[in-house]
């Protein structure tokens, strides 16, 4: 504008105002009607819509649709048309850009004009700039599904949208040959991990999507009407390949209203739908058609080519042996237990590779319990001729098919998995893959593994891209030797293997789902429930169980009911024991406490056998290392107790005196050096030397009058703790003195500071406790410290 | 009565000034288009007094976020509605701005000499989408914890900084507390301050500079009939 048309507008505006209207009331009456109109919708929107709070965030969901505020969808939606590199045009530059211009608009629109009429460009790009949000908006709100229908049914179109298409554009070119399927899941060069955020099933119909996408239009022209795409997908090969060959006179069609299809498709794109529908993903087409006959695997030794053609052209007849008439019954038994449980049956792994493997291969087949098995075994199984597969099967599909058989007949022991296991994973995952508390983050819950559903919905591929990569959001770390983890490709897939081994039985009942609120029962049934899965149906613990026996005194006088009752309701940090306050009442917690205090008063005695006992633990954490190559040898029990290279490891009867419990509690360089055993596990060692370290060694708690493990001495225990911790204070300087066994009971500035056999009236258990002022200050004693304390002082405070 | 108590006033603070050039000056004729940034400051207000509020129970830590606004929600008296009331407000806060703006542009008022009441304006339109952004993952939600990820996702495209972007907003690689409270803090300290600072300039000029006045067709001077008088 010109300064003579600045000045013109400033009296044409002058002129305005003169002949206008007063600000106040007229314009303030306009202004308040509408703001009480706009304050009447807010309220109602708050009353009849309220302000809505889903569930809680959980970071480890991540199936959830991501959504934005609707306001902010226009340009989540952008996003979408700019794939790849040109991703920050969308994000980035588009809005940086509309907001420059907004800002230039008085330097972009010069003239005088300002009625619309005269304005027609300004008016016509603002228009197609409102136009085009709200377009995108709708289209945005069109394509991704409400949060609540993601469930159910797949839609590929939409998992592409969702998840490839900011990279890869409108559609991929997949090279022949390649397992798509592995692609996804585990991810390519630069391209993410898709296993942790798609199910198996929603891989797989990606997959095909991709490997077909005229399948894809087929189906939806053709099939989509009636059928979904998930549904087809569980047929068996035999009904689509009726459906398609028989047309009209397959029966489940008579009568519709629809094309013959054997006329309609043929050659290419029968294969393009049956290649979109079941993505030729080996390990998936083996489930689905081969597993019922062949087990978990194959064996097979001969070439590629030569099982190809076997799978081609089917016919031969599967005959499994009557392994009644040639076995023994205990070697039957023998490896049904091995089938169920590998470690339960340490002969199986023999008889296995003996008479098994040459059929099964190496991947033990699976079965729910041990009577199934047996009878599998026993029993042999049925004639049954193999099908034509070459008839049944695309091309692509038996070429996966075969890649995936030869891959599986070369694969892993179970057992080997099952250690791996133990040693890398139980830490967090629990032995039976149950779970708990996230040790890097504590407030979040690790969901179990070892559910038959986590298991069916996750493939191998799947698995093992979880294994190799880890999950770096959820603090979960890579094990691949290549992604700088401890274990070789071999080694994650045994641990596969050892995963997979689950899932038809689910070694644990888990709790119900937390968020389903409270559970009805008494304290003997929820005791059986739940507490019984890691603490033992008579609270004993066990070799073999995750919880701490919750019958010993050293327990049972460790713990006020108070504490107790905190501990179930709240669970305790960083071990498997969750917080049940979510699904049991407060009256529940309360009968709990009162039958773990019934369980306690029945006093256990338990017999420590070496060979049951202890030998394993030995064995499945010394041994790698400490073989008979010199040095300390775990080899047996003779070994463990006197081998070692400055004298014997084990002085029976005196485990803190035992180098092998000083440095598997960490005193010198910690053993294993890959992290300490489970506290389980070190008191079954630290009572079997207790009790003299022999081949069965008896134990029990002091009311029961059984064993050693009930005598604390003054000399023996409490002394090099008071040693340690005390004694440089409460030297002969006055007040409580910690240098005698007198005088640890009767000095102290306030009376005796002991009062055998009540530790809850001796105030030097008190203030170990932190009751009063903590001692000793600022660095309270272990755990197990104060239990010995406590325990000592409640079984007479012996000297 | 009146008189007396406003002239006693009068004599101590001189505020009839100040009120004969706010209120009682002369503005245009105006249509009913013009309420709409009135209606817009009402809103702003509604979202400065609910938000008060709603800080006396929430608790910025990944802990406590959820459970003080399920309790503001479901526990305290008129917590639903004051819940409500801001999180609708929000949404008719970008509306009504997002109006008021078409309504400026409509009208050419952004010309000279308004040039810099449409600048802090589009500086409010900014806040207010800040406002939104940070607001939304304040309930510690499914909704706000995901679409917080996808959101700040979204800066690590920006070339060369990408990544430095990301980490700052969440404070880390990840979405943590710490993100929480930079969101939280953010929301409650630092967008209000800028709001408050940009629409005491927009409201100053509002009245020192006058609204504009409903433009005429050129090179006439009857004044155009518009349906919405």
């Amino acid at each position: 504008m010109k300064r003579e048309e600045r000045s013109k507008y400033l009296e044409e505006y002058a002129e305005d105002k003169k002949k206008g209207i007063p600000f106040f009331p007229d314009a303030v009456f306009k202004d308040v009607l509408v703001a009480l109109i706009v304050l009447i919708i807010l309220i109602g929107l708050a009353y009849f819509a309220g302000a809505p709070l889903e569930e809680r965030a959980n970071p480890s969901d991540s199936d959830y649709t991501p959504r934005p505020e609707w306001y902010f969808l226009w340009l989540f939606q952008l996003l979408k048309y700019f794939p790849g590199n040109l991703e920050f045009v969308g994000v980035i530059l588009l809005p940086a850009l509309g907001f420059a211009i907004l800002f230039a608009m008085p330097y972009l629109d010069r003239t005088k004009l300002r009625h619309f009429r005269n304005r027609s460009w300004v008016m016509a790009s603002t228009g197609v700039a409102v136009v085009a949000m709200g377009f995108l908006t709708v289209q945005s709100i069109r394509e991704t599904p409400a949060p609540a229908d993601v469930s159910g049914t797949i839609n590929a179109a939409v998992l592409f949208t969702e998840n490839c298409s900011v990279c890869h554009g409108t559609s991929i070119d997949v090279p022949t040959g390649i397992n798509l399927h592995e692609t996804i899941a585990g991810g390519h060069e630069g391209m993410p991990a898709f296993a942790a955020t798609l199910s198996t099933d929603e891989i797989d119909a990606l997959a095909g999507f991709l490997v077909s996408p005229q399948g894809g239009a087929i189906f939806t022209a053709n099939c989509a009407a009636c059928h979904d795409s998930s549904d087809l997908a569980a047929a068996t090969p035999f009904q689509l390949q009726d459906a398609l060959n028989q047309g009209t006179a397959y029966a489940p069609h008579d009568g519709l209203d629809i094309p013959d299809w054997s006329e309609v498709l043929f050659g290419q794109d029968r294969t393009a739908l049956l290649n979109f529908l079941l993505a030729p993903d080996g390990q998936r087409l083996y489930t689905l058609y081969c597993s019922e006959c062949h087990g978990t695997s194959i064996s097979w030794e001969g070439e590629r080519d030569e099982l190809e053609a076997l799978i081609r052209q089917g016919g031969n007849h599967l005959e499994m042996t009557q392994w009644r008439d040639v076995l023994p019954e205990d070697q039957i038994t023998e490896l049904a237990l091995f089938v169920v449980e590998p470690s339960t049956a340490p002969g199986g792994e023999q008889l296995f590779a003996q008479h098994c493997s040459s059929c099964h291969g190496v991947r033990v087949p699976s079965a729910p319990d041990i009577e199934t098995a047996y009878n599998i075994i026993a029993d042999g199984a049925e004639h049954r001729s193999m099908p034509v597969w070459g008839d049944v099967l695309t091309e692509e599909q038996l070429t996966a098919l075969t890649t995936y058989t030869l891959e599986a007949s070369r694969g892993t022991p179970v057992i080997v998995g099952q250690q791996l296991f133990g040693q890398l994973c139980s830490s967090c995952h629990g032995d039976f893959g149950e779970g708990g508390p996230n040790p890097a983050d504590p407030i979040r819950i690790i969901p179990p593994i070892s559910t038959a559903s986590y298991l069916e919905t996750r493939d191998d591929a799947t698995l093992r891209a979880i294994i190799s990569k880890g999950q770096s959001d959820q603090g979960m770390s890579p094990f691949l030797e290549s992604e700088g983890g401890p274990l070789t490709e071999d080694e994650v897939n045994a641990v596969v293997a050892f995963l997979r081994s689950w899932e038809s039985d689910p070694p644990v009942d888990l709790p119900p789902d937390l968020a389903r609120g409270p559970v009805a029962g008494g304290s003997v049934q929820v005791y059986a429930a739940f507490c019984a899965q890691c603490h033992g149906a008579d609270g004993a613990g066990g070799p073999d169980l995750v919880g701490p026996s919750l019958t010993s005194a050293e327990f049972q006088d460790s713990f006020t009911d108070e504490q107790l009752h905190e501990a179930i309701d709240l669970g305790h940090a960083a071990t498997s024991m969750i917080a049940w306050g979510e699904v049991l009442t407060a009256d529940q917690i309360q009968g709990l406490v009162d039958h773990i205090r019934s369980l306690g008063g029945r006093g256990t005695l338990q017999t420590i056998v070496y060979e049951r006992d202890i030998a394993p633990i030995f064995q499945a954490s010394c041994a790698g290392c400490h073989g008979s190559s010199g040095g300390w040898d775990a080899s047996t029990m003779e070994s463990v107790i006197g081998s070692g290279s400055s004298g014997p490891a084990v002085v029976a009867g005196d485990p803190d005196g035992s180098h092998l419990v000083q440095r598997l509690r960490g005193e010198g360089n910690l053993m294993p050096p890959a992290g300490a055993l489970p506290d389980n596990q070190l008191d079954l060692i630290v009572q079997w030397i207790a009790g003299g370290a022999t081949a069965e060694v008896t134990t029990g708690d002091a009311q029961s009058g059984g064993g050693d493990i009930g005598d604390y001495t003054w000399t023996k225990d409490v002394q090099p703790i008071l040693q340690a911790s005390c004694a440089a204070c409460h030297g002969s300087s006055g007040g409580w003195y910690a240098g005698t066994y007198s005088s640890t009971i009767n000095s102290g500035d306030s009376g005796p500071a002991v009062v055998p056999g009540n530790a809850d009236d001796s105030s030097m258990i008190q203030r170990l406790l932190g009751n009063g002022n903590l001692m000793p200050p600022g660095a309270p004693l272990s755990e197990e410290q104060i239990a010995v304390l406590i325990y000592w002082v409640n079984s007479g405070a012996k000297e | 009565m009146i008189q007396k108590l406003s002239a006693w006033f009068e004599e101590r603070m001189g505020w009839k000034p100040i009120w004969t050039a706010l209120a009682l000056r002369n503005i245009p004729k105006v249509n009913w288009l013009y309420t709409l940034g009135s209606a817009t400051l009402l809103v702003t207000v509604n979202q400065i007094l609910t938000g008060i509020l709603l800080t006396i129970y929430y608790v910025p830590s990944p802990q406590d976020a959820y459970n003080s606004v399920a309790f503001i929600t479901n526990e305290i008296t008129a917590g639903w509605l004051i819940r409500g009331l801001h999180h609708w407000g929000a949404s008719a806060m970008v509306v009504l701005a997002g109006l008021h703006m078409l309504r400026v542009v409509f009208h050419g008022a952004y010309k000279f000499p308004r040039e810099i009441t449409w600048f802090t304006g589009l500086g409010l339109l900014a806040v207010t989408m800040a406002f939104g952004f940070t607001g939304y993952l304040l309930p510690w939600d499914q909704k706000a914890y995901w679409a917080t990820t996808v959101g700040t996702r979204m800066l690590e495209v920006t070339p060369v900084i990408g990544d430095w972007l990301l980490r700052i907003a969440r404070g880390g690689e990840e979405l943590s507390a710490v993100t929480l409270t930079r969101f939280y803090g953010t929301h409650v300290w630092v967008l209000p301050s800028v709001l408050l600072l940009l629409l005491g300039i927009h409201l100053f000029l509002v009245v020192r500079v006058g609204i504009s006045a409903p433009p005429t067709p050129k090179e006439t001077d009857e004044k155009p009939k518009v349906w919405f008088e």
